[in-house]
This record gives C-alpha cells, structure tokens and sequence, in this order.
C-alpha cells in the first residue's frame, strides 16, 4: 500500500495481485492512517483496532476489536489509555469509506477526484 | 452507502434481534470465510462440506463478532476471562488440536479433516469420549 | 422416569438438534441457555463445567450422568428407552 495526498485528499492506493484501487487514509472508525495497516486479498486490517475494510467498495466488516473491555484489569498505567479510549470507543460510528475511482495509464495510477 | 451500526453494551438481547444491528453479514461471512481458509489448510482441516451448516455458524460467528468484537466460537461457552476466551477465537484448532484432530473435526464442525467427505458421519465427541486428558 | 437438564448456547446448532431430539421422544427436560443467562448463572455453570472437565456445549444432565456434545444414541441408552 501507499499513501498519497492529492489536492488536500489523503488517499492509500492498494496493489491487490496487479488489481488497484484507492481508499481514504482514515480509517472509518477513529481516523488512524490505514496504509500503516495490513493488506491480504482486497481486505485492508486497520492498525489501531483491527476493523476490516473491503478495498474494492470501502464497505466496513467489522468494528473495533474488543467491542469493550469487560471486566477486566488492565495494567495500571496502560490502562488508564485504554479505558479512556474504550470509553470514547462506545460513542463512535464505524463508517465505511470512500473510494475513488482508478485509471492504469502509461505506468501511473491514476485518481478521480 | 449508508450502513448503520448500533454498537449495544450490557443489552441481552435475543438472538433474532441482532439482525437489526448486523452490519452486511453476507460481506463479513464471505471475508471470515477468505481469513479462516488460510489457517486451517496448513493445519490439515478445511471447510465442512455441509454448506448450509457453514453458512449458519459463519452467521453465528458474525453475530458473536458484533456483540464481542472478536469471533468466537458459537458452541462453546465464553468465561469472560481474557486467557480463557482466546482459546475459542475461530479457528481455535491451535488449541485443541489433539481432540480435534481425534474426531476429526472443530467441536462447533466449521472445519473438517481434508479427507472428510460425509461430516454427518462424525459424531461430537468430548476428549473424554475419546480417551484423551 | 429420568431427570433431563441440559446447558445449551443460542447459537449452537447442536444445542437445537440435543433439544429436538428429547422433544421428539417426549422426554421432559429443562435448559439454560447459557449466553443469554445472567452473570451469576453464567458463573455457577463455568463452575459446574470446570468441575468435571467440560468445554462445549450442549452439556446433558440424564440423572447423575453427564454428556458433553450431540450424542444421541448415548442420550437413548442413558435414558433406557
């Protein structure tokens, strides 16, 4: 994967097996930069909390892994981190993400904007 | 495209009402099954042939993942105690590996031996039953 | 006539078939399904599982026996019929 800006647009273009598509850079769910994510298949894996996107539509698969913390302890001050973030987690919207459209020509991809 | 998604905390809710608050379950099934395939195959074990038991425990297991986050396995219970749950996050092979490959399949019969052509033919056997721990 | 209590899981379809087969042979029997049950009950089970090695659903009850995973025929010989 790599991320580019164009025209203000932060834009990640994935190489799938010789197929390309461009995904937003956010990701849908708290808006960490997905090129630093994984790519297998045309499934793109979040970095900060592992949501699932379908490069080819921008569909979002799944939500942030946990869905909460439960009960349990986490360590002192790692914790404090996450249960802030866990909080936040609860009132937020996964949303799929936007996709433009992709042209190979003369060796460059090329972006609808 | 417009997906809604309602995140429930402490909700019981009944297994039909979470068809309200599923993302496209087709689209997550069709990802789980493209993940799963990848780990079982080196571990000898593929996707039960009995489709229409594939189809209804991916769906389980993308209930489970709305609900949890995490796929677990739909027939085994979960003791809320994070060392414990992670060893029912499908494809929990890895961890059962000696039963499993005993009765030659998963407990919930998502994946199979390779060889298995008739999965109704095995039955659900526990370690005990199977003289093992 | 033997007591028949079982631990089941919603989502399990095994669980459903383990029902399906007391309820055609007309065998009264109770259940819990163990993940819409309360936290308590959800406890007092684990414990009750951990106690005799059990990891699965559907778990039965026949009497003082006890059966781990959808066996029919052992159900039938357990309850003598």
């Amino acid at each position: 994967m790599k991320a580019v800006e164009l025209a203000g647009n932060e834009i990640v273009i994935c190489n799938c097996g010789g197929n390309y598509y461009a995904v937003q850079r956010r990701c849908g769910h708290m808006n960490a930069p997905l090129d630093m994510g994984t790519l297998d298949g045309t499934y793109l894996t979040c970095p900060m909390h592992c949501v699932q996107f379908d490069v080819t539509n921008g569909e979002a698969l799944s939500g942030p892994v946990p869905a909460d913390f439960g009960k349990e302890t986490p360590p002192p001050m790692l914790g404090e981190y996450f249960q802030n973030v866990g909080m936040l987690m609860k009132h937020i919207r996964t949303e799929s993400i936007r996709t433009y459209e992709t042209k190979l020509a003369a060796g460059w991809v090329q972006i609808a904007l | 495209m417009n997906l809604s998604w309602v995140i429930s905390r402490n909700a019981i809710r009944k297994p039909w009402e979470y068809e309200a608050v599923l993302m496209n379950a087709e689209s997550r099934k069709k990802a789980l099954h493209y993940f799963y395939e990848k780990v079982v195959g080196p571990l000898g074990f593929k996707f039960t042939p009995d489709e229409e038991l594939m189809n209804f425990l991916l769906e389980q297991e993308v209930i489970l993942e709305n609900k949890h986050g995490i796929p677990f396995c739909p027939c085994q219970p979960l003791r809320h105690n994070r060392a414990r749950d992670m060893q029912i996050v499908c494809p929990c092979i890895p961890f059962h590996r000696k039963h499993f490959d005993e009765i030659k399949r998963c407990w919930c019969g998502l994946f199979v031996h390779k060889d298995v052509l008739d999965p109704d033919k095995l039955p659900q056997l526990s370690p005990k039953d199977v003289n093992l721990e | 006539m033997k007591k028949v209590n079982m631990y089941t899981l919603s989502t399990c379809p095994w669980c459903r078939k383990t029902k399906n087969y007391f309820t055609e042979h007309k065998i009264p029997f109770t259940y819990i399904d163990y993940d819409l049950a309360d936290e308590a009950t959800q406890s007092r089970i684990s414990d009750e599982l951990d106690a005799v090695g059990a990891t699965g659903f559907p778990f039965v009850k026949i009497d003082d026996e006890f059966i781990m995973g959808y066996q029919p025929e052992r159900y039938t010989k357990a309850l003598g019929i």
